[in-house]
């Protein structure tokens, strides 16, 4: 009935409700807008992450030395070797893949052109890492390490490239001084951050080309070589993550006595990423608690207001029966009816921006529960605050008086 | 029969106005019986409305004694007072005061409401009794859709909802013409025939006449209290 009542008010002063409603709906509109926005970002970036390799990817590289003066020790080490590859492998749990890459800047000469590129040596496990996709053919297997045959397999970029519409599996293509057969060729792939954004982040996975890492070792770096050029990893699971990539760096370090590499885990990324969205979060999070607290007092305000106009109707409900509690959940009722309806105004508010910002950079929009928990409770405690004092001051009201009252 | 209904003795009620104390009653005497029909006369200014809250429960007298249905009022807490409002009293005020954005049938409800009535139970009396005073097919209409003789009928039948021991009007034809006030007497006359204790506040010899007794307040004391011819 109370609830009622309170509609029936909201109906009869749609003018001042839009007043009341305003602070509510920008409070909760600028939360979860905000909220709207990081977790879209967090999303894109999830996404991007599943397209090529998942959260658990990490990458060790080489880095040179930022300080001209090398010591003794420093200059002593190798960079990456296979021995390193082999003593994570042997001694840090906590990653279920850990395939080395090399790499050669090598002329690559086929039927149409002949340029310098780059070139990979991997393992098999190379693809399942970073999650490429085979269009044709076959990628490179166990076989081809052990054999350290001469094939190769292209990004479809440099398939295109190469052999135009062709099929290139079958083709051999000259790398360096060695005639490599095509053996397959990988799915077209793309990703854009958002709609404005021209460059394609899985670009390089359309221009690779593969060879097995045994093969270019043997023939282009020269047999006998344990440098490597970057070593792939993937955890576990990401609870390996705090224990297993400290311990990565470690044992790098000790190995090599200096700092000429450098380790980089997704999950920590997301982990950074996750803290500067609770910043931002937090920031308008402030920003929405400013809002409703101006929106409390000029609730409270509005109705002490209207409230004698309303001293009569508490005389006649308190003489038809009326305890002073009735009269308190009325005018909360009816307070908690207008910063309800603020809520929801504020939630469509939110939404809304959230979309649209998702369709003019053509991200996914994404919305959480959260964001109806901030809703809910921005219009019970302002709704409560506010009509506080107003209900007090209502049941507490002399019915002889309010009854007098013209 | 045994028991007055109510039973006023020695009542006084002094408003402190500033420094001087304000005597609006100064020593009342009076008991109603079941099935009255009283008006109480008196000039404004006599105290006849601190009287009227006295006897409607919504004001507790600064001495003396009230006793309502065999309760002593003077000690109860508002709480209380709500509550015997609410069981005992029906209220009939000169302006309505019919809640302007409820229909009659959420008007007339609401006392139940207050009483804690289950919503059917609510729906099925106020339905009754509206019809009992001619406004059976008006239930959805708001007050401003009727006149005032309506309004006063459908206030009476708010008053009347809870089934109360003592209706009590308060100048209840005030603001209506002569022929649609007489009707709203009418109203009285025959629950009073019907054995409702009624109790009109008036200042108006016309309406004063309806009543089987009258009780005239001058300066906050009674003046008289002849019996009426039947």
């Amino acid at each position: 009935m109370a609830v009622a009542d309170g509609f029936a008010e909201v109906r009869a002063h749609a003018g001042r409700t839009a007043l009341q409603t305003l602070g509510v709906v920008l409070g909760v509109g600028s939360v979860i807008g905000t909220m709207g926005l990081t977790a879209g970002g967090r999303a894109q970036s999830l996404k991007f992450y599943a397209e090529s390799g998942g959260v658990l990817k990490c990458m060790v590289w080489s880095k040179p030395l930022e300080n001209v003066r090398t010591s003794a020790r420093e200059k002593a080490s190798l960079g990456l070797t296979m021995d390193d590859v082999a003593a994570v492998r042997a001694s840090v749990p906590g990653f279920d893949l850990v395939e080395p890459t090399v790499e050669r800047y090598l002329p690559v000469r086929t039927a149409r052109l002949t340029r310098n590129e780059s070139v990979s040596g991997v393992a098999p496990r190379y693809q399942e890492l970073h999650e490429l996709l085979v269009e044709r053919g076959r990628f490179i297997g166990d076989d081809d390490i052990a054999t350290r045959s001469a094939v190769c397999v292209l990004g479809a970029t440099r398939a295109r490239e190469y052999f135009g519409s062709d099929d290139p599996v079958g083709r051999t293509i000259r790398l360096g001084d060695t005639m490599y057969g095509v053996v397959g060729v990988l799915k077209y792939r793309e990703f854009y951050w958002n709609k404005a954004e021209t460059y394609n982040s899985l670009e390089w996975m359309n221009e690779l080309i593969l060879v097995p890492v045994t093969a270019l070792q043997v023939r282009q770096v020269g047999a006998g070589s344990k440098s490597i050029d970057e070593i792939s990893m993937r955890l576990a699971d990401r609870k390996a993550a705090k224990e297993a990539v400290p311990a990565v760096k470690r044992l790098l370090l000790a190995r090599h006595g200096a700092e000429d590499f450098q380790v980089y885990a997704r999950i920590d990324r997301l982990q950074q990423m996750d803290q500067q969205g609770k910043v931002y979060d937090l920031t308008f999070m402030i920003c929405g608690l400013i809002s409703l607290i101006v929106s409390i007092i000029v609730n409270a305000n509005i109705l002490l207001a209207s409230f004698t106009e309303r001293m009569r109707e508490v005389g006649v409900r308190k003489a038809l029966g009326a305890k002073g509690w009735h009269i308190a959940v009325q005018f909360m009722c009816e307070m908690l009816v207008v910063t309800g309806i603020g809520a929801v105004l504020g939630l469509a508010v939110g939404i809304g921006f959230v979309h649209g910002i998702a369709a003019l950079l053509g991200q996914t929009a994404a919305l959480t529960p959260a964001m109806l928990v901030v809703s809910v409770v921005a219009a019970a405690v302002v709704g409560l605050v506010a009509g506080f004092y107003p209900a007090v001051r209502g049941a507490r009201l002399d019915p002889v008086v309010a009854l007098r009252y013209e | 029969m045994s028991d007055p209904l109510l039973k006023l003795a020695g009542v006084w009620k002094t408003y402190d106005a500033g420094d001087v104390a304000v005597h609006a009653l100064r020593g009342i005497d009076l008991e109603v019986e079941r099935g009255e029909y009283l008006a109480v006369m008196g000039p404004s200014g006599s105290g006849k409305s601190t009287l009227m809250h006295i006897l409607g429960c919504l004001d507790t007298p600064t001495k003396g004694t009230y006793r309502l249905a065999g309760e002593e009022v003077a000690e109860l807490s508002r709480g209380r007072l709500a509550e015997l409002r609410n069981r005992f009293i029906g209220f009939v005020f000169q302006a309505f005061n019919l809640l302007p954005r409820a229909s009659l049938q959420r008007n007339v409800e609401l006392p139940l409401l207050y009483g804690g009535v289950g919503g059917d139970e609510r729906r099925a009396r106020s339905r009754e009794i509206l019809a009992r005073v001619g406004l059976g097919d008006r239930g959805r209409s708001l007050p401003s859709q009727l006149s005032g003789g309506q309004r006063q009928r459908a206030a009476v039948a708010r008053a009347l909802v809870t089934g109360p021991a003592l209706l009590l009007a308060d100048e209840p034809t005030g603001n209506l013409d002569q022929g649609t006030g007489g009707e709203v007497m009418e109203l009285f006359d025959e629950l009073n025939r019907a054995g409702q204790t009624v109790i009109l506040v008036t200042h108006d010899p016309m309406v004063a006449r309806h009543a089987k007794r009258i009780v005239r307040i001058v300066d906050g004391l009674v003046e008289g209290g002849e019996r009426a011819a039947a």
